[in-house]
């Protein structure tokens, strides 16, 4: 019983935050809405005993991929009404075609031969059941084939986003890595010896300022 | 108890959302772009349904897949919306309106 | 617990292993390099493509049907075969594009990896035996094309559409993911053989779990073909990406969503043919129809092309229709023929352009035989081997759509094939029509350079070749299909 009305509360929750996704106003306040949606999304697989992913859903989706996409938002300054505009217009059609495929599937999914019987609960797991740990037993032996393409998928995006987004010009101040760890002691600090320390303190600073790193 | 059917209604709701956001969103493409994140998490709903109450591991298994995949595509996503923006100034979907016939 | 994969059991792999360190070589020779020594990246790819299909011959040729890592991979002789096809297919793209990359300074390392994990993406998808890796071989494909559509960003259009293939792109993906979903609900697993051996026991009336599966699905499949009506993304990104990129779409990605309908299809759900048979009946008709119908009216080289490609697409699916063994190879040979013809007329399009002029524009291939005769009559087979007209190859792939559809009783859909054809004729004819018999203007000639022109002969020979004695392509066809 208790477990059902979390389960209510909680689907409460992450349809409102879905509505609000695609209803609010200002794209910053939706990423923020779509962050509530998968934390509320992650509760609901605690509940149904998948903690490994409901874990990885926060760290990846709200830890990674939201971050981006509000960091993207708010480095482009998106004028905010004129992209609005025409929200109003196209509500009702929105309001259609979503009544319109959610019937659908929920007819699907409460028809009677909908080939599973949907009605049962989960099946009870054994007392000592880790789900991290069944999950890292066949992820790298069964699925180590597309775990692998995996790799190669997000090299593939930070290849493309590199290549997109990077470019050099003048005037930008980058690190040089190389030259940075390059550096000698030499470079950087000079020993002044046998003057007396009121008069030469500053001097002494100026000569030595950092030139490896930002002088590329 | 929750059943299989509480969770599938829930992804088939979260489904119809998204399309209904993708087109009431028509002119903002980084909303467009949330509502396919909301998309993604429908399906990942549904498999992790499917596979906890089928008692049958693999369903997991593409969840993790498919979080993988869209964070790749979230990335590549992006930084085609910077390279826009930088050509035209605006993510408008009204202002690509280059290519037509 | 699965057994340790020693080497030789990896041999069938080799493909994917293949690609991915060459990927990596390419990549990191191209960091590393020098300025002047990075010129070397395209001849390097091109090396390493060779390697590759000569160490496919020799190790990674499998007699039957092979299952690795699980299930999830398949090797078979069809999946060789594409293979093998993909990657020559690739490399000659790959050899038109680079005089295009380098007047433009687009000549760049990343180029070169992404062309080649695009290419990993086919091969995992030709090789597919499970619903997840279909996926990422989908995805692999789809996000390196989506990067090298916005390659070139200074390109207000080829942003433009990059955007607008992404978006989508991963609406169809998402569409594809739920009905994978529905599918692995309805039978219970991931690997395309144990859904098969499922879906046959559930016999003639599929639950309506599975045929909401199979909707997405189809959905999914239909989007990645650029079939009517999800072929919205075709000719903008036809358009809008630069042409190398454009040829490099037309060509080993086609062998890819022809992988997918028949892994997905034929060999996963072949117990509900008559329910995905409908479906890819309405798409394949409206896609012969609407793509040769709008194509008449494009005033774009590429665009028209595109639509000819949605209409090229729409036989292609014909041959699916049919759902018989000889449908299959009737598609196969439509896939491979079709992309040979698409490599010639992209090629030319790439070739006939200079910095600053690009020959996309109809009006620019007006009097092309006055300046450059030898592209003239390139494009000139390939218009007429795309339209269908005997001798060339082109007119044997409908005839082997056509023969398909008789055999197994859709008539109608002949007549109606035939039809479409005619109307394709005309535009085709236009483009000659224009080359030959229109004034030149003051259009720019061409740069010659003589390799790849010679190699552009040998495309269009190849269409000659193969038009004039079709057989040795159908046997191929034949024996690669169970």
């Amino acid at each position: 019983m208790f477990v059902q009305i979390l389960f209510y509360a909680f689907s409460a929750i992450l349809l409102a935050a879905a509505l609000g996704v695609i209803a609010s106003r200002n794209p910053v306040h939706s990423a923020l809405s779509l962050v509530l949606a998968f934390f509320t999304s992650a509760a609901l697989w605690l509940l149904i005993e998948v903690e490994f992913l409901a874990i990885v859903l926060v760290l990846v989706y709200v830890g990674a991929v939201m971050v981006l996409f509000l960091f993207v938002v708010m480095m482009l300054d998106v004028n905010i009404e004129r992209v609005r505009g025409g929200f109003i217009r196209h509500a009702g059609l929105g309001l259609v075609v979503a009544s319109l495929v959610a019937a659908q599937m929920i007819g699907v999914f409460w028809a009677r031969n909908l080939g599973v019987d949907a009605t049962l609960g989960a099946p009870p797991l054994p007392d000592d059941y880790s789900n991290t740990r069944a999950l890292g037993e066949v992820l790298y032996t069964q699925y180590v084939y597309p775990f692998e393409l995996a790799a190669v998928l997000l090299l593939v995006a930070i290849v493309a986003a590199i290549t997109l987004t990077l470019r050099q010009r003048p005037g930008l101040k980058p690190q040089d890595v190389a030259k940075q760890v390059a550096v000698r002691r030499e470079d950087r600090v000079r020993l002044v010896t046998g003057v007396d320390a009121a008069g030469t303190g500053p001097g002494a600073d100026r000569d030595a300022s950092p030139r490896g790193g930002e002088g590329a | 108890m929750i059943t299989l059917q509480h969770m599938l209604t829930l992804s088939g709701l979260l489904f119809a959302l998204s399309v209904a956001g993708i087109f009431l969103n028509r002119k903002n493409i980084i909303l467009i772009l949330m509502c396919i994140e909301l998309m993604l998490l429908s399906v990942n709903f549904s498999f992790v349904s499917f596979s906890r109450f089928l008692g049958d591991l693999d369903g997991q298994v593409f969840v993790f897949f498919v979080l993988t995949v869209a964070a790749a595509e979230a990335a590549i996503g992006l930084a085609i919306l910077v390279v826009l923006f930088r050509e035209r100034g605006s993510i408008n979907v009204e202002d690509l309106d280059t290519l037509k016939g | 617990m699965t057994p340790t994969p020693t080497l030789a059991s990896l041999a069938p792999a080799l493909p994917e292993i293949w690609l991915t360190v060459a990927a990596c070589i390419v990549l990191l020779t191209d960091a590393f390099a020098g300025r002047s020594a990075r010129r070397i990246t395209p001849t390097l790819t091109l090396l390493l493509l060779a390697l590759g299909a000569a160490a496919i011959l020799v190790w990674g040729q499998v007699d039957q049907r092979v299952d690795l890592f699980s299930g999830m991979y398949t090797a078979d002789p069809l999946a060789t075969v594409l293979k093998l096809l993909s990657f020559l297919f690739t490399a000659v793209a790959l050899l038109y594009s680079r005089h295009w990359l380098e007047a433009r300074g687009l000549l760049k390392g990343e180029y070169y990896v992404l062309v080649l994990t695009a290419l990993l993406g086919i091969c995992v998808m030709v090789s597919a035996g499970s619903l997840l890796t279909l996926y990422i071989g989908v995805e692999l494909l789809a996000l390196s094309l989506y990067a090298l559509v916005a390659f070139d960003r200074d390109s207000g259009i080829a942003a433009e559409s990059a955007m607008k293939y992404f978006v989508l792109g991963a609406i169809a993906s998402g569409c594809l993911l739920y009905g994978m979903s529905l599918v692995y609900g309805m039978t219970g697993s991931l690997l395309l053989g144990e859904i098969a051996v499922a879906v046959q026991g559930q016999g003639v009336a599929p639950s309506l779990g599975l045929m909401m599966g199979l909707v997405f699905v189809v959905v999914g499949v239909a989007f990645k073909f650029g079939a009517v009506p999800f072929h919205m993304w075709v000719p903008d990104v036809y358009h809008g990406a630069p042409s190398p990129t454009t040829l490099f779409i037309a060509s080993a990605p086609k062998i890819a969503s022809f992988a997918l309908a028949y892994r997905l299809l034929a060999e996963g759900l072949a117990g509900v043919e008559p329910a995905w048979g409908q479906m890819i009946t309405i798409v394949a008709v409206l896609s012969a129809l609407i793509g040769n119908l709008i194509a008449i009216a494009q005033t774009n080289l590429k665009r028209m092309l595109a639509y000819s490609a949605i209409g090229n697409v729409g036989f292609i699916l014909l041959g699916f229709v049919a759902g018989t063994e000889r449908g299959y190879e009737a598609a196969l040979f439509y896939t491979i023929a079709y992309v040979i013809m698409a490599l010639g007329s992209f090629g030319v399009i790439v070739l006939a352009g200079r910095r600053g002029f690009e020959a996309d524009e109809l009006d620019h291939y007006k009097g092309l035989h006055s300046r450059d005769p030898l592209l003239a009559v390139l494009m000139m087979v390939m218009m007429f081997s795309t339209a269908g007209i005997p001798p060339f190859v082109g007119f044997w792939a409908k005839l082997q759509i056509f023969e398909a559809l008789w055999a197994s009783g859709h008539a109608p859909l002949v007549v109606f094939g035939a039809a479409v054809s005619v109307i394709g004729v005309f535009y085709y004819l236009r483009v000659v029509k224009l080359m030959y018999f229109d004034a030149p203007g003051d259009l720019p000639v061409p740069e010659r350079h003589t390799g790849v022109r010679f190699t552009l002969a040998i495309n269009a020979a190849a269409v000659v070749a193969l038009g004039l004695f079709p057989q040795a392509l159908l046997e191929l066809c034949q024996r690669v299909l169970p």
